[in-house]
């Protein structure tokens, strides 16, 4: 059978954690870990870092700017209307339309953004490796053509793994 | 470091991680209990009443409720308030704690964001039916109309709530379907069943628990906690600004906003309390809702409790030392003494005294009292809401139009819809959303086993 991966079950966080230490060392390319719960350090040094937040601040300056422009543009320029004669332009008082619509927008939008990058909707096929690492295991994923296959397998052995699947 | 000695453990009985996850799904594939059925028949006889009743409201006009020129709003408004004071603490809870880093919300945060999302859902119900024509509700939108182009007057309070109540529903939706989504992956390759395992796997949206999941996931979490928190705060306060910015003795004072969203905690977590109090029984949680995590429920309880107290003391005062007549009419002679004292009385007593009694363990240990007094401060809550729109209505400045204010059979029995709404709706996610957030408690397991 022609199988693409290579997985390391692991039953404990910390037999984990040094596999996870122990490939990188060794310069061992891990394709990707799959764990029931974040683990912060698995987070901080796989791949590139997330920069969802910093997309979520513009989204909220953009926000703000056009949720004050288009009220703006509605209240003052396009049908003033004389509210017991206060100014048209009440700004202090669209500040309030201006922060929850703003709270509003980021959260749809970094929803979507979310939804986009970790590549999640409704119905989705991706590939389950191993279904226990929604449950109790720590699975550690590489790529058979771009590793020493041999070395890897040894490697997860050695630092705990439970058995070693190749997929 | 959270430090377990002094606070008494969050999860008891050293489980394992396939263990957790056993415990909490187990209600997921069991059948349905007797007592869940009554109860689901139970809440669909309330909403019927609740449906009959917004029948009755749309087709023959809101002259089928008690209010009248005087006291324009009634119990519509003052259940909307109570409704959306009870759906600010599932945000509150999870999303102060989130930010604050306490872990120990992890096993309440689930049940309290549910009950969250129904209980807006309720709220809403009401000044929707009392803007009158529900037909013509639309006309709250700015759109680009052919009235004008008539925009909507931005200085209003009731545009702001409208707009922060959807938006606040939509967040917390929202934020509840994220912390779901990786528990349903569970149970998507848990599951037995087919149509579970479909069901399950279709808004699990193929989460698999891998690094870049992860990674955005806490991101996202903390983006929509940091700007929600800014939303609790500001929802109830343009809540409050419906009856701060108008000139009516009572309600314009600048204590509103914070009053209001204190109250809000404080009904809040008293519903939460309610709640898991019952939940941990039912389904016998008490390994993973601790005796540790009610305590601290009890203690917040108890000192939003002060703060209450201190703010219905602030506003007498004030009402006082302003020397307005009008103010100190409204405050003294129409709601210390006269037409509404026992509303008032009540108010004060299950709001400011009663919680007091948490200050000693003993009582705050004792489950049937805290449980009491939970509800006790659910109803003190509703008095508050009565007290503030009722009393200042009915007696203002000319007293030629004062007026007093029954309810008609028709505005209680939506009230009693919407409770069954909330029931309805908390008893089917009892029975189809695992109650504890699974993955978030098997991180707080990790700290627990280690001691």
């Amino acid at each position: 059978m022609d199988t693409q991966y290579l997985l390391g079950v692991y039953k404990e966080e910390e037999t984990l954690l040094a596999a996870f230490r122990k490939l990188k060392e060794q310069e061992i390319e891990i394709e990707d870990v799959f764990t029931p719960y974040p683990i912060h350090e698995i987070l901080e040094n796989h791949g590139r870092k997330s920069k969802i937040t910093v997309v979520g601040w513009f989204y909220g300056l953009f926000a703000t700017l056009g949720v004050l422009a288009f009220l703006i543009y509605t209240a003052v320029i396009d049908w003033p209307l004389n509210y017991g004669g206060k100014p048209s332009n009440a700004f202090p008082s669209f500040l309030v339309i201006t922060i929850v619509l703003t709270i509003f927008s980021i959260t749809i939008l970094s929803l979507f953004t979310f939804s986009w990058r970790a590549n999640l909707w409704p119905s989705n096929e991706k590939p389950i490796y191993h279904p226990e690492a929604t449950d109790d295991k720590f699975v550690i994923l590489v790529k058979k053509e771009k590793v020493d296959t041999g070395k890897a397998e040894s490697l997860m052995k050695e630092c705990g793994a439970i058995e070693v699947i190749e997929k | 470091m959270y430090n377990t000695e002094v606070r008494g453990p969050l999860i008891l009985g050293n489980k394992s991680l396939s263990q957790i996850t056993a415990d909490i799904t187990s209600p997921l594939y069991a059948r349905p209990k007797f007592w869940w059925i009554v109860g689901m028949g139970i809440s669909s006889i309330m909403m019927l009443l609740g449906f009959w009743a917004i029948y009755v409201t749309i087709s023959q006009g809101i002259g089928t409720w008690g209010v009248n020129n005087t006291v324009g709003w009634g119990w519509a408004i003052i259940n909307f308030v109570w409704w959306i004071g009870i759906g600010h603490a599932g945000t509150a809870f999870s999303i102060f704690l989130l930010i604050l880093r306490q872990e120990w919300r992890s096993s309440i945060n689930r049940a309290a964001e549910a009950m969250t999302v129904v209980a807006v859902g309720c709220a809403a119900i009401f000044p929707a039916l009392h803007m009158g024509r529900i037909w013509d509700a639309f006309f709250i939108l700015p759109y680009p109309n052919t009235r004008g182009p008539l925009w909507v007057n931005y200085n209003s309070p009731l545009f702001w709530d409208f707009i922060a109540i959807s938006a606040y529903l939509l967040i917390s939706a929202s934020f509840w379907y994220l912390g779901m989504i990786p528990d349903f992956a569970t149970i998507r390759d848990h599951a037995k069943s087919k149509i579970k395992k479909a069901a399950y796997g279709f808004f699990a949206m193929g989460w698999r628990g891998s690094v870049g999941e992860w990674k955005r996931y806490e991101g996202l979490s903390y983006i929509l906690g940091g700007i929600a928190a800014v939303l609790v705060v500001s929802v109830h306060s343009i809540v409050s600004t419906d009856f701060a910015v108008s000139v009516e003795p009572g309600w314009h004072t600048t204590i509103f906003p914070p009053y209001f969203v204190v109250g809000a905690i404080f009904s809040g977590f008293a519903m939460v309390m309610t709640l898991m109090i019952i939940l941990r029984k039912i389904y016998k949680f008490e390994e993973y809702v601790t005796n540790a995590h009610l305590d601290k429920v009890a203690k917040i309880l108890m000192f939003v409790s002060l703060i209450m107290g201190t703010a219905y003391l602030t506003e007498i005062f004030t009402a006082w030392y302003s020397g307005n007549e009008y103010e100190i009419f409204t405050f003294f002679h129409n709601r210390i003494t006269g037409e509404f004292t026992k509303q008032f009385w009540a108010m004060f007593i299950f709001n400011a005294i009663v919680p007091q009694l948490m200050w000693f363990k003993k009582i705050r240990s004792n489950l049937v009292i805290v449980f009491i007094i939970s509800i006790l401060i659910n109803v003190g809550m509703w008095f508050e809401r009565f007290n503030i729109v009722v009393t200042s209505l009915s007696k203002n400045y000319l007293p030629s139009a004062w007026a007093t204010y029954t309810p008609t059979f028709v505005e209680i029995a939506m009230y009693i819809g919407t409770l069954g709404i909330f029931i309805f709706g908390v008893l089917l996610f009892f029975k189809y959303i695992p109650m504890i957030a699974i993955s978030e408690v098997k991180a707080v397991n990790k700290h627990q086993v280690k001691k």
